[in-house]
């Protein structure tokens, strides 16, 4: 029954109204439990993604051979199955040459600058891959000498785009060769399976 | 109990715009990376001193040492045994084998019309050489200095093994690189 006040028009509240909102909150909230819908528990989706997101971490620092394929160095593809390791890394993009991560030199039409060469245009040694290959050598020694278990075996990881002609591939491997390196990995992609 | 619950964990927020981020988002982005698995191929520089090569196989000792070469040219593909070219009998004067007529990769990535090393000739007549020389795991590659860097992984890949099926043949998994033809 509405009681209309002098200046207040609402609705008369019912004796029992206390009682009345006690069993509507107790009835959304079992509402609220049987729709299944706002009070979500997201505590195992945030540890999917937690796990997730350490796994991906894992894997990127763990890979040995780091390549950042893009119009610059696009390298083939290989049906070899062999694992690549963690060597010294020498990256032959199409503008530059780069020693793990350091440049090193500028690669302009897939030939070195003969002025970087020692011996001129023919020549086949570039001075500064060797001068860092030799720091690099030099560093895995020192590691060898302090550690007997780590030993230096002269292998080279060489990451090299496939367009690249092959003269600036015997360039660099001639040059990795006189900083005592003998042995390649050439990193490919695996298309194999 | 009930009240003290319902404060504490503070549900009030509309999570869907979070939701929509973990549930859609995440594993679209996860299925739509390419998962590029790296391999290496092994090469070795030419060894100094006594090899394989150098020491005739022990149920032929008259034999001299293979010297398996294949050298890519413009023209195609020239295989040298003991120092002696593998005639193309169509060509005397000319590779072993011809560049064909097929199709590659440009630089865009588009395939077009080029002539192309013939790779199925070459690794019939390295399986026949394989036969022929079972002990025998060496093979020298050399090319012309402007020869792209992946033709001579294609060969590689080629000399390497010989797929017939589901058998895989070895034929010459060592590889040394030797300067190019000047």
């Amino acid at each position: 029954m509405a009681v209309k006040k002098a200046n207040e028009t609402y609705e008369y509240l019912p004796e029992n109204y206390e009682e009345e909102i006690l069993m509507s909150r107790k009835k959304s909230k079992t509402g609220r439990e049987s729709e299944g819908g706002q009070k979500l528990n997201i505590n195992s989706l945030m540890d999917i993604l937690t796990i997730m997101l350490v796994f991906l971490l894992k894997s990127y620092a763990t890979d040995p051979v780091n390549i950042t394929p893009g119009p610059d160095l696009d390298i083939p593809k290989s049906t070899s199955l062999l694992q690549p390791a963690a060597t010294v890394t020498v990256t032959v993009a199409k503008s530059s040459i780069v020693v793990d991560n350091e440049p090193v030199t500028v690669v302009k039409d897939g030939k070195v600058e003969a002025s970087q060469k020692r011996g001129g245009e023919d020549a086949y040694f570039i001075i500064p891959l060797n001068k860092a290959l030799v720091e690099a050598v030099e560093k895995k020694r020192r590691l060898e000498a302090i550690n007997p278990t780590i030993k230096f075996d002269g292998v080279c990881t060489i990451v090299m785009d496939k367009e690249s002609p092959y003269r600036l591939l015997t360039e660099v491997m001639y040059t990795a060769g006189q900083a005592e390196f003998s042995n390649f990995k050439f990193a490919t992609i695996s298309t194999a399976g | 109990m009930g009240k003290r619950r319902s404060q504490g964990s503070g549900q009030d927020l509309d999570m869907t715009a979070a939701m929509n981020l973990i549930l859609i988002l995440i594993p679209l982005l996860l299925t739509s990376m390419e998962s590029v698995k790296i391999a290496v191929v092994n090469v070795a520089t030419p060894q100094i001193g006594p090899s394989s090569e150098a020491n005739p196989p022990a149920d032929r000792p008259d034999d001299k040492p293979l010297k398996l070469t294949v050298a890519l040219t413009d023209r195609g593909i020239t295989v040298f045994v003991r120092d002696q070219v593998i005639e193309n009998k169509d060509d005397p004067l000319g590779p072993t084998i011809l560049k064909i007529d097929g199709q590659e990769e440009d630089a865009e990535g588009k395939m077009i019309d080029a002539k192309v090393y013939d790779i199925d000739k070459l690794v019939e007549i390295i399986s026949d050489l394989k036969d022929a020389n079972p002990a025998e795991e060496n093979i020298i590659i050399t090319a012309e200095p402007n020869t792209k860097y992946k033709y001579i992984m294609k060969i590689m890949d080629a000399t390497r093994e010989k797929k017939d099926g589901e058998k895989k043949k070895t034929l010459f998994p060592n590889v040394v690189l030797s300067a190019g033809i000047a």
